[in-house]
């Protein structure tokens, strides 16, 4: 399954890689050096248009061995921070998680991304923007970068001009690939006919799916810190339609939780986001 | 004859698992251990039973615990506890080539320029203690009782982040850890997830 991965990222390294080629005139920025590595801000469209979301993404290039953190970094490290500078009239969203690795040690579990990945971050301008021949967006992003062997922490300030155009906007095919490949790493919505319970027990959280087909292969990703044990195996059951994952929980889970969230992942190319209310041990009832 | 030799086989056994698996829990034994410290002297966490012991593991190039040194914060609570009696053991855990390894010279000069003052820095390059204890990253925290049971173990405090000014106005858990524990108080938040660097072992 890694090696599916790194093909999937290699092909979009590549992808980008033969568009930086093709780009020469060029309204994006280009990319900005970080420590081991580079970042980039992108546009989906080549321009805004009042009223219509819009797409950017922060592009995260990185050398061999170093990697950046998810949302949930995991045991250690911590996600990138970004502090938009927005043209007026410009609100931004949430980033958008793409679907992260597990980066292992014997030790230690961090969940991030290695290589390549992009960041998306969706934009809503108001529909009263006037035209304008081009406005700035910055970001300020702040990072950790790390290796097994070390930990460095890295600084950006990228910018990027777009215009603002009454037309609906056609997208940037500089950036296509790289924001469909993002979009394909983002985890779906969890389908309408899967039932998923998760029980709460003494030691574990055991959830069962039941996702119509049998499965044996499933890997969890919390998006909560200190709620499971990160390094402790995740223990699958295959079922006739699905699966039972029994999900160590934190010594430092300190106060019942009332609901499980995260990544749950069945194959390196199907990641859903999961959102599920507890179901208290009966015997255990009564005491909160 | 045969029995009482299958026992202390047993025994023996299940200590060896014991040894092999205990990571250090909150609430339980704090795992014994011996070590050297950078001054050249040799410490055994057993002779300190009977005083509060503070663990913080330590790696001079990672952004975290250089929020905490450049800002002073570590060396003064390093101070402020280690003059009420706290025994306090810096623990270096990189393996030879990662960040945060240093030598004994190397480490007596950064706790001098740093003014640094902890009971005594312990190497640990091998990692030995890091896995006793199942530290996770730098700068994580470990209090352990007069008793000896560890009463708390994660992050120094609850701003998990490399700016300097998250220091000032942090809850600092260790602080609280020690103070509720010798008021007779059980502690509040006896673990955290530790933020920081992972630590560098060398697997």
């Amino acid at each position: 399954m890694r090696a599916c991965n790194r093909n999937s990222v290699l092909y979009s390294a590549l992808a980008r890689g033969l568009a930086l080629l093709l780009s020469t005139a060029s309204a994006q920025a280009g990319s900005t050096p970080i420590t081991h590595g580079t970042l980039e801000l992108v546009a989906e469209n080549q321009w805004i248009a009042p009223g219509q979301k819009f797409d950017l993404g922060l592009h995260f290039q990185l050398e061999k061995g170093w990697h950046i953190y998810w949302i949930n970094p995991g045991d250690s490290g911590e996600p990138p921070r970004v502090e938009w500078q927005l043209p007026q009239g410009v609100t931004a969203g949430v980033i958008e998680w793409p679907t992260p690795h597990r980066l292992e040690s014997p030790t230690i579990m961090d969940f991030g991304y290695e290589n390549a990945v992009t960041l998306i971050v969706p934009m809503q301008p108001d529909a009263s923007l006037a035209a304008q021949h081009s406005v700035q967006f910055g970001a300020s992003v702040k990072l950790l970068v790390c290796s097994h062997e070390m930990c460095i922490p890295g600084k950006a300030q990228l910018s990027l001009a777009l215009p603002i155009k009454s037309q609906p906007p056609p997208s940037d095919p500089r950036t296509a690939d790289l924001f469909a490949g993002a979009r394909k790493s983002l985890p779906l919505p969890m389908p309408g006919n899967w039932k998923i319970k998760v029980a709460d027990r003494k030691d574990s959280f055991v959830l069962t799916a039941n996702i119509g087909h049998q499965t044996t292969q499933a890997v969890f990703f919390p998006l909560v810190e200190s709620q499971i044990e990160n390094t402790a195996p995740q223990k699958l059951v295959s079922l006739a339609s699905g699966f039972q994952l029994t999900l160590r929980k934190s010594d430092q889970l300190l106060k019942p939780i009332q609901r499980l969230k995260g990544v749950l992942t069945l194959s390196t190319d199907r990641a859903y986001l999961i959102d599920v209310p507890l179901r208290k041990a009966r015997s255990s009832s009564g005491t909160e | 004859m045969k029995r009482s030799t299958l026992n202390v086989m047993l025994v023996a056994l299940l200590l060896c698992m014991a040894s092999l698996t205990s990571a250090a829990k909150v609430g339980e034994a704090a795992p014994d251990f011996t070590a050297t410290a950078s001054n050249g002297k040799a410490v055994h966490l057993a002779d300190y039973r009977g005083k509060y012991v503070v663990l913080e593991w330590h790696n001079n190039g990672c952004p975290y615990v250089g929020k905490h040194y450049k800002s002073g914060n570590m060396q003064r609570l390093q101070k402020q506890w280690t003059s009420q009696g706290v025994i306090w053991f810096t623990i270096l855990s990189s393996a030879p080539g990662n960040q945060g390894y240093v030598t004994a010279s190397e480490e007596n000069d950064y706790l001098a320029k740093m003014q640094a003052a902890p009971t005594a820095a312990l190497l640990d390059p091998s990692g030995q203690i890091g896995h006793l204890y199942d530290a996770k990253t730098s700068p994580q925290m470990i209090v352990i009782n007069p008793q000896g049971v560890v009463i708390y173990s994660g992050a120094i405090d609850d701003k998990p982040t490399t700016d300097l000014d998250g220091v000032p106005g942090a809850t600092n858990y260790v602080n609280r850890a020690l103070e509720q524990a010798m008021a007779g108080k059980p502690v509040e938040t006896p673990a955290t997830r530790p933020y920081g660097c992972s630590v560098k072992y060398g697997d």
